[in-house]
Parts: C-alpha cells; sequence; structure tokens
C-alpha cells in the first residue's frame, strides 16, 4: 500500500507535507527492467571511467532522473531534499522571502503562472504569461525551476532584477522588486455588493479549507445569514494544489453526491471522492464560481463538481485543463518524486485533461490594448508531453483579471447574476466571441 | 592500448564519417576506492528506485525503453553539448554515412537547450539553395515542433528519400523571424574537398568536413592542382576550413602532415596521465613542395578545423586569415554498446603543438578580416561559439563573444579570399588589414552588430586580460 500525498498543481505551486512512507512493493521478477538497469548502469560506468574529467556522479545521476521524468509529462519531477522540505514548506502556507510569484519552465524560460495577491510581484505589475529570461542579468536559460526559483527568494528588504518578456511581441520588460517575506495566505474574503459572500481562492495549499470555512462563517454575522444573496467562489489564476483541500472546499458548498474520482493504471489510485454530509456550510445559498485560462488542476476539480452537481454558476473563460494528479513519493534520504500517478474525472465521468472546464457564461475581461495578447494562458493541451485526452483537446484562454474590481466584468457579471439578472440576459450581453484573443 | 575512434565533430555532422572501430577497451577503474563503490551503488540504487516508481506508479504504462533513453540523454546532456547517446539506429545511420550520401537537405545542426540549431548549410546541397543560414533556430520540421525531440530524431525527421519535400520553420536572428522553407531532399554527396586554381596560380583547397575520405581527397586535390599550375609559377596555397565543424582526429592529423614534414600537430590529454597521446607529422608526407599556405578560418571553424590551423599557425607553416574560430577543443570519442547503439562521449582535450587548449577560446587569425555582410543578415551570421554552449568544458578565461561566420556566396565579395590572394601575391599583412578594414564600405556606421560588420577587427569583442 502507497501512502503519497496527491498534489495537484502548475509548476511550482506553493505547498505540504508528506504523509506516509513509500513501502514501494517492487516486481524484481520483470527481468527486461532489470536488463535496462543493467544498461543504464554500462553507461554510467562508461561516463564515470572516461570521460575527459571526473563527473560529479550526483549530478549525473538527477540529470537521468529529470531526463527520464521529462519524457513522462510536464508535470513529473524530482525533488532533492532541499527541494523537497521547500515544496513542503510551501504547501504549509509557511512564509519565506520571496517576491510573490507562480512560476513554472516552458521551453527552458521561467514562466509566471501568476502573481500572488499583494506581493511585490503583483504591485510591480508582473503578469501571468510573462518570460522571465534574466535574474540579477544572469540568463534564466540552463537553470532548473528549483535554481531559478532560488534565485529569486531571499532575505526581506533586498532586491532582485527581473528582465522580463511579455506577449508574443516578445516585449522586454525590467524590474527591479524588493523581496518580502511572503504569507502564502491562500483565501480572502469580502462582502460584495453589501450582500455577497466573496471568497478568492489563491492556491489549494494546508490553509485553504480553513480559510474558506472562516470565511463562510464571517458571512453568518457580516453581512448576515437573512441578508445575504449568494457568495463568488474566485478561483481565477489559481494553479492548483492539494486534492484533499479541493475535495473538502467543494463539500463546503454541497451536502451529498460525488465530489470527483482519480484513475490511475493501478487499483489503489482508483478512488472516489463523495460529499460528506453535514458540513455544508453554504446555507444553500446561490453559489458563482470564478474561472479563466490560469484556473488549473484542484481549481478545475472544484468548479467540475460544483458544474456538475449543479451547485453553482461557472463563469469567466475556460480554464486550463490539467486533468491529472501527482502524487509525493518519498525516496528516503534522496528527496522524493513528484509523479502523475492518476487522471481525475468529475462526477459526470469527464475528464478535463487538456479540455479544460466551459464556464455556463463566458465572460471575457476587456484587456488594456497594451496588454492584448500577452495575458493568455496557452493551457494544457499545449504542454509539451501532456497526457493526450482524444481527440477533442482545448487550448487555453485568457488569464488577465483587472486590477480595479470595478473593470472586473466577470465580477460584475457574478454580481448581477446573484442580484437577480436572469443568465440569458447576461448571455446575450456578454457575447462569449472566442474564448481565446484571436491572435 | 585502446583503439577508439576520435572524433571531433560538432553536433551531428550529417555524413561524416566515424567507424567505430573495436573493442570496448574499457578502463575499469582501480578497485581500490572501496567508498567511491559504495557511492555508486548508492546512486545506480536511486536511480533503479525512482525507475520502479515510475514503472509501478505511472499514470500509464510507460515505454521502459524510452525511459532508459531518455535518462541516458539526460545524464549526458548534463556533461557538455558534444556527448551524446546513439540508438542502434543511429547508429547504423552513422556508419551508413561512411559511405558518403544519404538523402536529405545538407544542413549540420547542433542542439542547444533543446532547440535545434543550424551550424552550417552544406555547400552545393537543397539546405544552401534554399537560403538556410548557420545560427538558423529549427522550431518545427513537417509542421511538427522539434521542441521535445532529440538531435537524432530531428536529424531522422530531415532526412528521406529523394525528391521528397520537406518543410522547416525557422527562427533566424537575435528579432526571431520567422521563415519557412519547403526544402526537397537530394542526394548528399558528402564531398568534403573541393578545389580549384585561383588567379592563374593558387591552390584555392575547401575542406568542409573531416570525413574519412579528406585526407585522400586532399592528397588528390593538391596532386590535380599540381598538374594544373606549372611549379615555378605555383604562388601557393589557400586551405579553406570556414564553416567546417570538424569530424575525424585522424584526418585532421593527415592533412597538417600533407603540408609539413616534421613536429608535433597535436596531442590529447584525458582524465588519466598515462593516457596522453601525442601525433606527430610523418616525414615524406609533405605534399605541399614548401609553397606558401593560408588557411581561412572563421566563427564556424571548429574541432578538427582548429587542430589544423592551431597546428599550422604554431609551427609558423601557415598564415591564418579570418575569424576567431569557434573554440571546441574537446576529443569524443565512439563507444559501441553491443546492440545498443553507441556512446558517443567526450573523453580527452587536446592541445595545439605550443601547449595551448582553444576549448572556449577559438583560434585568433594572424590577420584579422571580417566579410561584409548584406543588410538583411547583419547581427544574423554571428556563431556564439563553445563558451556560450551551455554546459561547455571551461577553460579559464573564456571569449563568449561571437565571431563573424559568414561567407559570400559570390566570390567576387569574398574579402577573406582576396585578402589570402593578396598576401600570396606579396601584399604585406599590414597593408591588407588596413585595406581590408578600408574597403568595408559601411564602417562603423552601425553600431548595434559590432562584430558583424564592419568595426574593425572584432571591436566589441571583449578581449580578455
Amino acid at each position: 500500500m502507497k501512502k503519497g500525498l496527491s498534489y495537484l498543481a502548475v509548476g511550482v505551486a506553493a505547498g505540504v507535507a508528506l504523509m506516509g512512507v513509500s513501502e514501494g512493493v517492487l516486481d524484481a521478477a520483470a527481468a527486461s527492467a532489470n536488463d535496462r538497469l543493467t544498461f543504464f548502469a554500462e553507461i554510467f560506468n562508461k561516463v564515470r571511467d572516461n570521460y575527459a574529467e571526473k563527473p560529479d556522479d550526483d549530478k549525473m545521476i538527477k540529470a537521468a532522473i529529470d531526463g527520464m521524468l521529462a519524457s513522462l509529462d510536464p508535470h513529473s519531477t524530482y525533488f532533492d531534499q532541499k527541494a523537497l522540505q521547500e515544496f513542503q514548506t510551501s504547501m504549509k502556507g509557511e512564509e519565506f522571502g520571496g517576491l510573490g510569484l507562480e512560476v513554472m519552465m516552458e521551453d527552458g524560460l521561467v514562466k509566471v503562472v501568476s502573481p500572488i495577491d499583494e506581493t511585490p510581484a503583483a504591485r510591480a505589475g508582473l503578469m501571468s504569461g510573462d518570460l522571465v529570461t534574466r535574474i540579477d542579468d544572469a540568463p534564466v536559460k540552463g537553470l532548473t525551476l528549483k535554481e531559478a526559483v532560488d534565485k529569486m527568494r531571499g532575505p526581506a528588504k533586498s532586491s532582485v532584477k527581473l528582465t522580463v518578456e511579455r506577449g508574443s511581441g516578445k516585449d522586454v520588460k525590467e524590474y527591479t522588486i524588493v523581496r518580502e517575506i511572503i504569507h502564502v495566505q491562500s483565501v480572502r474574503s469580502r462582502v460584495e455588493g453589501g450582500d455577497i459572500g466573496y471568497i478568492r481562492v489563491t492556491q489549494f495549499n494546508q490553509e485553504a479549507y480553513d480559510g474558506v470555512r472562516r470565511a463562510l462563517e464571517h458571512f453568518r454575522a457580516d453581512p448576515g445569514s437573512a441578508k445575504l444573496k449568494g457568495y463568488i467562489l474566485d478561483l481565477r489564476n489559481n494553479p492548483g494544489g492539494l486534492l484533499n483541500q479541493a475535495v473538502e472546499i467543494a463539500n463546503a458548498f454541497v451536502d451529498s453526491g460525488q465530489i470527483v474520482s482519480t484513475r490511475g493504471r493501478i487499483a489503489d489510485q482508483e478512488q472516489r471522492y463523495s460529499a460528506r454530509p453535514g458540513v455544508n456550510l453554504s446555507q444553500g445559498k446561490p453559489l458563482v464560481v470564478l474561472i479563466n485560462g490560469g484556473s488549473a488542476s484542484a481549481s478545475e476539480i472544484v468548479s467540475g463538481a460544483l458544474q456538475d452537481l449543479k451547485r453553482a454558476t461557472v463563469i469567466g473563460s475556460r480554464s486550463f485543463g490539467k486533468g491529472s494528479v501527482q502524487t509525493i513519493l518519498p525516496l528516503g534520504e534522496n528527496g522524493a518524486l513528484k509523479l502523475t500517478t492518476a487522471r481525475y474525472y468529475t462526477p459526470s465521468g469527464h475528464s478535463i485533461q487538456a479540455r479544460g472546464i466551459e464556464p455556463d457564461l463566458t465572460v471575457l475581461e476587456n484587456i488594456p490594448d497594451d496588454l492584448k495578447g500577452k495575458v493568455s494562458s496557452l493551457g494544457e493541451a499545449s504542454l509539451f508531453g501532456h497526457l493526450k485526452n482524444g481527440a477533442e483537446e482545448e487550448k487555453g484562454s485568457d488569464a488577465y483579471v483587472p486590477p480595479d474590481r470595478d473593470k472586473d466584468t466577470q465580477l460584475q457579471a457574478a454580481i448581477r447574476l446573484l442580484h437577480g439578472t436572469k443568465i440569458e440576459a447576461l448571455r446575450s450581453q456578454y457575447p462569449s466571441a472566442a474564448t481565446v484573443t484571436a491572435k | 592500448m585502446n583503439r577508439k575512434v576520435g572524433y571531433l565533430g560538432l553536433g551531428i555532422v550529417m555524413g561524416a564519417a566515424a567507424t567505430a572501430a573495436a573493442p570496448q577497451a574499457l578502463m575499469y577503474v582501480s578497485p581500490a576506492a572501496y567508498a567511491a563503490a559504495a557511492d555508486t551503488y548508492r546512486q545506480l540504487n536511486l536511480f533503479g528506485d525512482v525507475f520502479d516508481k515510475i514503472r509501478n506508479d505511472y499514470v500509464e504504462k510507460p515505454d521502459e525503453a524510452k525511459l532508459i533513453e531518455a535518462a541516458i540523454n539526460g545524464m549526458l546532456a548534463s556533461l557538455d553539448p558534444h556527448s551524446s547517446y546513439m540508438d542502434a539506429k543511429a547508429f547504423k545511420d552513422m556508419q551508413v554515412q561512411t559511405k558518403g550520401e544519404f538523402g536529405g537537405l545538407g544542413i549540420e545542426v547542433t542542439q542547444e537547450d533543446g532547440l535545434i540549431k543550424v551550424v552550417t548549410p552544406i555547400d552545393e546541397t537543397p539546405a544552401a539553395k534554399a537560403g538556410i543560414l548557420s545560427g538558423d533556430i529549427i522550431t518545427s520540421i513537417d509542421d511538427q515542433p522539434t521542441q521535445g525531440l532529440t538531435l537524432d530524431q530531428a536529424v531522422e525527421k530531415m532526412r528521406g528519400a529523394i525528391n521528397s519535400p520537406v518543410k522547416l520553420k525557422i527562427v533566424r536572428g537575435p528579432k526571431k523571424e520567422v521563415k519557412d522553407f519547403t526544402v526537397v531532399r537530394d542526394l548528399i554527396h558528402v564531398q568534403s574537398v573541393r578545389s580549384r586554381v585561383e588567379d592563374g596560380d593558387i591552390g584555392y583547397i575547401r575542406i568542409t568536413q573531416f570525413t574519412e575520405q579528406t585526407a585522400e581527397g586532399l592528397k588528390e586535390a593538391m596532386e590535380k592542382l599540381h598538374s594544373q599550375i606549372p611549379n615555378d609559377k605555383f604562388k601557393g596555397y589557400i586551405l579553406d576550413l570556414r564553416n567546417n565543424p570538424g569530424g575525424l582526429l585522424d584526418q585532421s592529423i593527415d592533412v597538417v602532415n600533407a603540408f609539413m614534414d616534421k613536429g608535433e600537430i597535436v596531442s590529447t590529454r584525458s582524465r588519466s596521465p598515462d593516457e596522453t597521446q601525442r601525433f606527430d607529422a610523418k616525414p615524406g608526407e609533405d605534399l605541399s613542395g614548401g609553397k606558401p599556405l593560408v588557411v581561412l578560418i572563421n566563427g564556424g571553424s571548429a574541432s578538427a578545423s582548429e587542430i589544423v590551423s592551431g597546428a599550422l599557425q604554431d609551427h609558423k607553416r601557415a598564415t591564418l586569415i579570418g575569424t576567431r574560430s569557434f573554440g571546441k577543443g574537446s576529443v569524443q570519442t565512439i563507444m559501441p554498446l553491443g546492440q545498443q547503439g553507441a556512446l558517443r562521449l567526450t573523453t580527452a582535450r587536446y592541445y595545439t603543438p605550443s601547449g595551448r587548449s582553444i576549448q572556449a577560446k577559438g583560434i585568433e587569425p594572424d590577420i584579422k578580416v571580417l566579410e561584409d555582410v548584406p543588410d538583411d543578415l547583419k547581427g544574423k551570421d554571428d556563431m556564439k561559439g563553445e563558451a556560450s554552449l551551455k554546459g561547455h568544458l571551461a577553460n579559464g578565461v573564456e571569449d563568449t563573444a561571437g565571431s563573424q561566420a559568414y561567407v559570400p556566396p559570390d566570390e567576387k565579395d569574398d574579402k577573406q579570399l582576396a585578402a589570402a590572394i593578396d598576401l600570396l601575391n606579396g601584399e604585406k599583412p599590414s597593408e591588407i588589414e588596413a585595406k581590408m578594414a578600408a574597403a568595408s564600405p559601411k564602417k562603423d556606421a552601425k553600431g548595434d552588430a559590432p562584430a558583424a560588420a564592419g568595426a574593425p577587427a572584432d571591436a566589441g569583442a571583449p578581449k580578455p586580460n
């Protein structure tokens, strides 16, 4: 039996701890696999013995492992001890000195998945989709994601210079940003329009469900249950995180029904997660979920479940399309493996892998001219080596959220729906044109 | 003694021969360090652990052979840009190439940061005729992205039946201009030596790469030139090694030997001191009759080309004209792996007769002459060189600036060639340098592409110390 931690995020998100130890029962009878390992060992030894310089054996093995994992899919990676600790730290929502960027690797460059609200990166104006080409003038090309993240982190108040390419025109921009302690505060809430409970989940770390629970409880007092018209759950640009947190958060809005099921190749990856009765904190009030091209993974589990169960109206643009589950498999003192072990399926039995979730009401943000064509997420379907999902794959969609809430068309549409405007009326008002800005 | 084939190419040299001779003389490390052995065991164990976890837990049944190959490629790529694994098919292809022909486009390519980059188009091939340039990045082949392909896979896709077309999407230069080419494959002859009489009394020889046939081809070319030019009129040779990415070590030694009778040509040093090898000129092999010699080099001259030009320069046998060479100072050995293809592994560095390593530095010409680059190619013709390749072997103070790798298609515009002819006709080097710099009509006009054209002698290329 394996008890790993299921992890669902795009890129390096932040988030959690390991439970359990792998006891990896291996099928030693597989002779051909042994032959392959022997072959690998032969080459490893040839290099060790004959290379022009004494090679760094640890580095070679790590490169071999990285190469092997990269050949599988974009989400399987190896964490050495240090990387694992950092990963655990971030999943716990702990603090570190940094910029407040969620990043991933694309074509050897570091790509901004999203700047975290109220961090130096967000204030400086970094955007989803920006490619970081240099950190403190040193090229990013050739660095691993972890190395790049390490360079961006550092003591609070120290500054770091980022050179960024933005959009298809590859506009080059430079930012000098002063690091701060980044609290990985994954849930923020406020009352919208006097009678709507707005909850934004930025990532699914270990604190996420607690944050949502507290927000829902808070709304009972402010604006008060009698006045409360409904909720907006904002999952835009949320790259994902922990599976169990996603399940708990969905459960906070429903009483019964399946939330998600996962299926892997082996039996113990086949799991159904259903809502437990008695933990629905939403008092049956209407719910709108906001998604966009930056909503991935755990965000898609939540929005997919609430959509399939007809518990929520999903507004925004098509989600990212990451329909796979990664498990953290410990490797003793050698760190851990983050391996894709399963696909997940929404309650209706659909895999959103490389397709994403289509909102019930597509509403596009008005993108300022200087950002046009630069704030789209290409989505899972355009990642090299992504798991296939039949012929009907879909690319990503816009991933722009206006900083000014009054200009946030998706948010305004959600408020209007909760204030009683019919969805048909809204639909005619927000022509859904192309989901991706045609470019 | 292990007899492995020393190979000095840049990237995959399409059509270069490399016979994988011989026994796998594996030098097993002495059992002295037991701790080291235990460490190896630990490392291999970790690898085995990961491999097994993938086999058991991955969401889909993985292709185990592919996993191992990706692991090997990842491991080798972490060493340096020239070590690689060839599976059985790639290895066989490489051997087939020793025949000297295949259906293809005629480009030499290398992989850099996962991208397929053109080292140089081979003369008179479909690629050269279509206008593909050194430094172009091939982003897709027949509409399939190259990102994620190994170099072998990309080469495989570009090769094919003669007369069949292939579509290439190319990104060019710092502005990343995207261009589409449809190129019809042709039979690519690996004719590595071409020669002609220049100016009535000069023997011009161009070596495009060092294949098994090169020394023989050179011999024929030199004999032919001697039959065309009467000995008393024969002013000298021009040996053109521009954009020659390298090839076989033994061939480069024979090429040098065809111009000089004695002295060290090159020495190679691997990790263990007893593996140091020195290659000397054999007496009686000099076919040049002591005639003056000019060697042309540029940023695309690498590896075996640098052995030849370095040896001839150190012995003052030749005057080097052109721009700084690429700077690949390492030797790869092809190690056959039974049914499993072969390993191309960097096993040594080489040193010119004066004891210098040109790794990541390149060879500076005696007379620096830049070509005039057409406006539309400005800034796109530079070869970045070994020092800018990710993971290259380090060599002290390096020269990371690019060096020009442009040769005008029309010989009349070829200033480096003209300079060589002038020198053989008796002009002084200082006069030639001054004249060539002055002849640059747009000299200094543009400050934005200093190494490309115009500015005298690699201005903008910071010289170490």
